[in-house]
């Protein structure tokens, strides 16, 4: 945007070319005095300048909380959220995940994270009446190769996982078309895929949840101990880049995440970053922890639960930190049919 | 009587007009416009242009604002009141509450309730005078998204329960009528930036928009450091940004009446061989806010500690987060499934067996 298209005085846009600024939003970076001082313009001409730059970056006039809150003002938020699937899980989420911003889902191996990650793949399908969204889901794997003999398991037990959904509504859903599966052998590709392959996808409408799983592999693989710094900047940047299409779309993203162990020495520093009582912490220390809006996690408990002729190992969903959340958790299962919380009290044929 | 070395006219022409001899803006408004141009030594247009700056009589950032030289007695005596955060231990370390026309920074880890001070701030803020707050009205920035209005909503219906909960006057009461979870919504302005440019912009014209809406009292930006801590080609840039941003943001605060808050995010710094956790974005930019607070946890409490205030002693008080908002640290009984229990039943019986002493202090919840 250049300096010409301001509606100002000519004079003004002289003073600024023979400043040589350069473009309108370098202005922004000056204060009232520098830009006196390198344009010899009047105060209340630079006044008149820097209103007219910040106009241009800021077009929305605000609103206010009410007018969100009636649904005035849909493409800030549009009131929905995205179900996972089953009312308990939903219910310690307040309806699901939030239609925007990064949702982080950290758990050790074996918990359960992909499934659940698999499952809201499905239920985004649905339109928004269900939970869903009315669209399809990117999967972006970096570790194993997609598990795609368990996703057509669930899109076939659809029916009996939800329902509360008419079954002509979820027959009429082509749920393998509408996930697309990608997978990042290394961060290239991942920055690749994220920076070219998603917008393509999503400026079709082809996609209104993005899945990666999982956050940790390739920024532990690729970077050594004594890397920190340099795995910081990686890692800023592709949060940035995240966080840019997530504002741009509207676009809810789930980062599957592993953890490590809590150190004995900095019990306090990363306290808040995990359940209290966890030995535990997501991966990624502090500066991914920044970036997340949500963050939950998923263990594996002792003891079994059982649901009807089915058995499943005890997990357990809890909220570690989010915006507009209680730290909640409850119990869930993983069954044939996909991921169900359990409503206190569970069921156990094995004491804890 | 405005100096003319304080006026807002371009350099060249101010050194033109002080060498004539002119001293104040009455001055050079008093003569016709040929006559300043003879005596000043300025063209004709010039000095029209000189006049019609003069007479717009725009109060610009920088430019001889807020009074020349008030004594430290006015200053004194014009102390602004504060914003209570609705814990009242907090609210005792900070003496009344988060100060109006000065800046404060709320620095924590994710999740320790930065966002949720900042929320219960812009509906304390609202309370009506009468009920001893300053029925003001609140700006909230949001660079990172952390608003959710249902939590803004939840939040508003329980400060008004907790004002019915009083026992009132008569003009309490009326004041109730227009004390509602809309009214506290509809007078909670919302802006989104997503990257530091826009953060820029919307600080720029923010000073137009607080002389559109007199009765803002509270400003808040959350986070500040989120879009300054992507990466920067040059970290001097930066450095040079936030310096600018806290200028605006100072002047803001103290020329418009209004308290500013904003929230740093915390980061690992090696210091002596070990991992620290100290606020984001560098030395220099310590040096910004008057006044920081750090929520951290301790000990398996959440503890608020001021850490720098020019007024205050540095001390560390233990708070909550419910249901309703942000709150005194309440008895905890966390059951398994780890939900922190609402300390609001406990202390809502508490408050109807406790006399009311008639003082005009918003009565907050007492903490064990």
């Amino acid at each position: 945007m250049s300096i010409e298209q301001l509606e100002l005085n000519p004079r003004i846009i002289k003073a600024v070319n023979n400043a040589n600024i350069g473009v309108a939003r370098d202005i922004l970076k000056f204060s009232g005095p520098d830009l006196q001082r390198l344009t010899r313009l009047s105060a209340s001409d630079v006044h008149h300048l820097q209103t007219a730059v910040a106009a241009l970056f800021c077009k929305k006039t605000p609103v206010s909380a009410l007018q969100l809150y009636r649904g005035e003002c849909p493409e800030w938020d549009c009131g929905l959220r995205v179900s996972l699937g089953c009312p308990v899980l939903d219910g310690v989420l307040r309806g699901g995940l939030l239609p925007w911003g990064l949702t982080e889902l950290a758990g050790p191996s074996g918990a359960g994270k992909s499934q659940l990650a698999m499952q809201l793949c499905l239920s985004v399908q649905y339109p928004a009446q269900y939970g869903g969204l009315g669209s399809g889901a990117l999967y972006i794997c970096t570790e194993d190769s997609f598990p795609i003999r368990r996703l057509k398991q669930l899109q076939n037990e659809q029916p009996s996982l939800r329902s509360d959904v008419p079954p002509d509504v979820v027959s009429s859903i082509c749920f393998s078309d509408n996930i697309y599966v990608e997978h990042a052998a290394d961060l290239g590709a991942l920055m690749a895929c994220v920076s070219q392959r998603v917008p393509v996808l999503l400026a079709q409408g082809r996609v209104r949840l993005l899945v990666v799983d999982s956050v940790a592999a390739l920024f532990r693989s690729e970077f050594q101990a004594d890397q920190g710094l340099e795995r910081s900047r990686h890692l800023t940047a592709f949060a940035t880049a995240l966080h840019k299409l997530s504002a741009s779309y509207q676009l809810p993203i789930l980062c599957v995440n592993q953890v490590t162990d809590v150190m004995e020495g900095d019990s306090n520093h990363d306290a808040g970053l995990r359940p209290v009582d966890s030995k535990v912490v997501p991966a990624l220390g502090m500066a991914w922890a920044n970036q997340v809006m949500v963050r939950l996690m998923v263990t594996r408990l002792p003891g079994a639960v059982s649901m009807g002729t089915q058995s499943s190992a005890r997990r357990r969903l809890e909220v570690v930190f989010a915006p507009h959340l209680a730290r909640d958790s409850c119990l869930f299962g993983v069954w044939r049919e996909g991921t169900r919380g359990l409503p206190s009290p569970p069921t156990q044929d094995a004491s804890s | 009587m405005k100096p003319v070395s304080a006026s807002p006219l371009s350099p060249s022409v101010k050194v033109k007009l002080l060498n004539a001899g002119f001293l104040t803006s009455e001055e050079l408004l008093q003569l016709k416009p040929l006559q300043l141009s003879k005596e000043g030594g300025l063209s004709l247009e010039e000095a029209l242009e000189v006049q019609q700056i003069l007479r717009e009589g725009v109060d610009l950032p920088g430019e001889g604002g807020a009074g020349l030289g008030s004594t430290a007695l006015e200053l004194l005596q014009q102390e602004e009141r504060s914003i209570v955060t609705f814990c009242s231990r907090l609210d005792a370390a900070l003496g009344g509450g988060i100060p109006v026309g000065k800046t404060t920074e709320l620095c924590g880890t994710p999740g320790m309730g930065k966002t949720q001070l900042c929320l219960q701030l812009c509906i304390d803020v609202q309370i009506p005078e009468c009920f001893g707050g300053l029925g003001g009205e609140a700006v909230f920035v949001d660079t990172e998204g952390s608003l959710v209005v249902q939590r803004v909503a939840d939040m508003a219906q329980a400060a008004v329960q907790h004002c019915c909960l009083q026992d009132q006057d008569a003009e309490q009461r009326d004041a109730l009528k227009d004390f509602t979870t809309e009214s506290l919504l509809g007078h909670l302005y919302l802006m989104r930036c997503h990257d530091y440019v826009e953060l820029l912009a919307q600080v720029q014209l923010l000073p137009d928009f607080l002389v559109k809406n007199p009765k803002v009292r509270l400003l808040v930006i959350d986070s500040l450091a989120f879009p300054f801590r992507r990466h920067f080609e040059d970290l001097s840039v930066r450095t040079r940004l936030l310096s600018g941003l806290a200028q605006q943001l100072i002047r803001m605060a103290s020329q418009h009446r209004v308290a500013v808050v904003w929230t740093n995010q915390m980061t690992s710094q090696l210091r002596g061989g070990q991992w620290e956790l100290v606020p984001a974005l560098g030395e220099s930019w310590g040096h910004s806010a008057t006044q920081r607070l750090l929520l951290h946890w301790s000990g398996g409490r959440r503890l608020a500690s001021i850490f720098k205030s020019p007024s205050q002693s540095e001390s560390s008080v233990a708070y909550s987060v419910t249901r309703e908002g942000f709150r005194d640290a309440g008895q905890l009984a966390s059951s398994p499934s780890g939900r922190e229990q609402d300390s609001s039943s406990q202390s809502e019986s508490k408050q109807d067996s406790s006399s009311q002493s008639g003082s005009k202090r918003p009565r907050t919840q007492e903490g064990q």
